[in-house]
């Protein structure tokens, strides 16, 4: 226990959630850089209750979940109801991404970091897991441009037909018409529908529907799709917060995403469908023929990264190669570096 | 010397209400055969051999195994009080059974890590927290009225001591938490057979029984449903002889897994718990005295 808290070295603060606190480290024992997150203690009533539930349920799923678009769990350490998870470090997230106006996002960009969502997604999905919580601010990206999903606090085993769950899950804008509607019952498509979203704004840069109140989250989507109906939605009336709109008329995807071409749209317009039962999967999505048409996914290494992080990866790029040089010439770091 | 299976199956002891059976929670519905449980806890007859070896320096290999049919009952007797599903009681007799195939009993009292088994497996099958107010009292009401027979003295232990164990358990467990049952596979089997109520009530009780065995940390949860429904099928003397010679599976494991059960079965027969206990945890390797905190 005492070697793990010596093992990660901290080197900066990355920030800090409801529930956790998380440092950029060093292993010392791999010298790999890592993010440590620790888990906030509650009040002296929830530290009774031990291991933090948030915890356990990434601990849990994580422990049995490899792939390369899903965030990977090293370790874990702590002391009682203090618990440390520590993940692979990654750079930056989508939401950053988005939001640094001097980043361009080609549909080849969006078209990467939309095929890596999708492929991380559906082996969750494939695996009977349903994240929850997907928003830009959960798609991890590191230097290499790989995005990884992360953030499993809220994420959930599914498949057992009579179980209720909450729907006060996902950050209200990229929430699904049935989770507003206080659906109990629900499945991958929530998923899904935070995906369609993602890319949106992947877009427009910035949120698709970006509501005040759960009631105005509704509006803003009913704005865009028209309000359901028993026709178009079967059974809408039965879920329990259901509220009858006035009548609304669809308005056409083009308008909004002007520059978008139709596979694009037509990906969109699979995953955005009010009817959960009639959204995509993401098999079925990652098949559609935007990802087959031209123009290929940009690969990782040429993806647009935040300025400041391509710099520091090129630094680093540039510091080891000296090291390396300084090595070879029988420089005095060669020893550290050799042993 | 084997006495035949009729007889043994007087002996089948565990009593769980069946009417929880049916709502339990899918953690099978994940894949098992990339799970932690699949390539990190199918250990090797050898592996539990050797990590033994202090333990069996200082007891035979049958009161090993009594110690461990008692502990197996108390987290049962528990997780009943409690009002726990079998779920989170099988998952807490799994976790408790690989502590100690990989540390002595030294290490941690089995009274201490058997409430704290229970207290992380109904976090991780998301049955709920479990205050530590109510787990300790019904720990100390569970050992002074229904073990009595085996401990003098009041339960001994405090939240503290829980969330220190449940710690060193996490750590222990290497973190892998997901634990997969023989329950599902074995209503799948026994529906494939043409269910019937009374086939899956005694194989049901069996798989609960099997917890009292290594057949957990050896075999993996389908093979162990397949043993089980055997036994079963032999003492309700129901001739499923093509039904198994279908299945595609190696008969040999199967017949191991139904060794270990009847070797249980023997066992306790001639096994009087209450009188015997109190000498078996008196001769147990024990902790030296934690140092005061």
């Amino acid at each position: 226990m005492e070697n793990k808290l010596k093992r990660y070295e901290k080197i900066a603060f990355l920030g800090e959630g409801q529930f956790a606190t998380v440092f950029k480290a060093r292993d010392v024992e791999t010298e790999n850089i890592v993010a440590v997150k620790k888990i906030k203690l509650g009040s002296r009533v929830e530290a009774q209750d031990g291991i933090n539930r948030t915890a356990l349920r990434e601990i849990k799923l994580l422990q049995e979940l490899h792939h390369e678009n899903l965030i990977g769990l090293l370790d874990v350490f702590g002391h009682m109801s203090n618990v440390s998870l520590v993940f692979d470090f990654m750079d930056t997230d989508l939401e950053v991404v988005i939001k640094d106006n001097t980043i361009i996002l080609t549909t080849a960009n969006i078209k990467s970091y939309t095929l890596q969502t999708l492929k991380g997604l559906e082996y969750l999905h494939l695996n009977w897991i349903l994240h929850r919580d997907l928003k830009p601010n959960n798609l991890l990206v590191n230097d290499k441009g790989v995005l990884k999903i992360g953030d499993f606090g809220l994420a959930k085993m599914f498949g057992s037909p009579n179980r209720v769950n909450t729907h006060q899950v996902v950050t209200r804008w990229y929430r699904a018409p049935e989770l507003l509607f206080g659906a109990k019952q629900y499945g991958t498509c929530i998923d899904i529908w935070a995906v369609g979203c993602i890319l949106a704004e992947l877009l427009l840069r910035v949120p698709l529907f970006p509501g005040e109140s759960d009631l105005d989250q509704l509006t803003k989507i009913f704005d865009v799709f028209g309000n359901p109906t028993e026709e178009n939605w079967p059974g809408i009336k039965t879920l329990s917060d259901f509220i009858d709109f006035k009548p609304l008329p669809a308005i056409p995807l083009k308008s909004i995403f002007t520059a978008a071409g139709d596979d694009l749209l037509e990906l969109i317009s699979s995953m955005l469908v009010l009817n959960p039962m009639a959204r995509k999967t993401c098999r079925e999505c990652l098949k559609m023929p935007f990802f087959s048409n031209k123009p290929a996914p940009t690969i990782g290494s040429k993806l647009p990264l935040p300025q400041n992080i391509r710099k520091v990866a090129d630094i680093e790029r540039q510091s080891l190669k000296r090291k390396l040089l300084d090595a070879a010439e029988g420089g005095s770091l060669s020893k550290r570096l050799f042993i | 010397m084997r006495q035949s299976l009729d007889l043994v199956c007087m002996t089948l002891k565990v009593k769980v209400p069946m009417a929880g059976r049916l709502c339990f929670y899918p953690i099978m519905a994940g894949n098992f055969w990339q799970s932690s449980h699949n390539q990190q806890w199918i250990l090797d007859k050898q592996d539990l051999v050797r990590e033994r070896q202090h333990d069996l320096a200082i007891l035979t290999e049958e009161e090993y195994q009594k110690i461990f049919i008692f502990f197996a009952s108390v987290i049962q007797t528990l997780g009943e009080q409690l009002k726990s599903r079998q779920q989170v009681i099988a998952t807490a007799t799994v976790y408790f059974k690989r502590f100690y195939a990989i540390n002595s009993l030294k290490c941690i009292d089995p009274l201490l890590l058997a409430p704290t088994c229970i207290f992380l497996a109904s976090k991780v099958e998301e049955f709920g927290v479990i205050s530590n107010t109510r787990l300790i009292s019904t720990c100390q009401t569970v050992i002074k009225n229904k073990f009595g027979y085996a401990y003098n003295q009041e339960f001994p232990y405090r939240t503290n001591h829980i969330l220190e164990c449940e710690f060193y358990l996490l750590e222990n467990l290497d973190c892998c938490l997901i634990v997969y049952q023989p329950y599902r596979p074995l209503l799948q089997l026994v529906q494939d057979i043409g269910h019937e109520e009374q086939l899956l009530t005694l194989s049901w009780r069996i798989i609960n029984d099997s917890l009292r065995t290594d057949v957990c940390l050896l075999y993996p949860p389908y093979q162990i449903a397949i043993g089980c429904l055997q036994i079963a099928c032999v003492i309700l003397q129901k001739d499923n002889k093509l039904w198994f010679a279908e299945l595609n599976v190696d008969m040999e494991k199967i017949q191991e897994i139904a060794r270990y059960i009847i070797n249980l079965l023997d066992l306790w027969k001639s096994y009087d718990e209450k009188k015997e206990i109190q000498g078996l945890l008196g001769k147990m390797p024990k902790p030296k005295p934690a140092p005061q905190r």
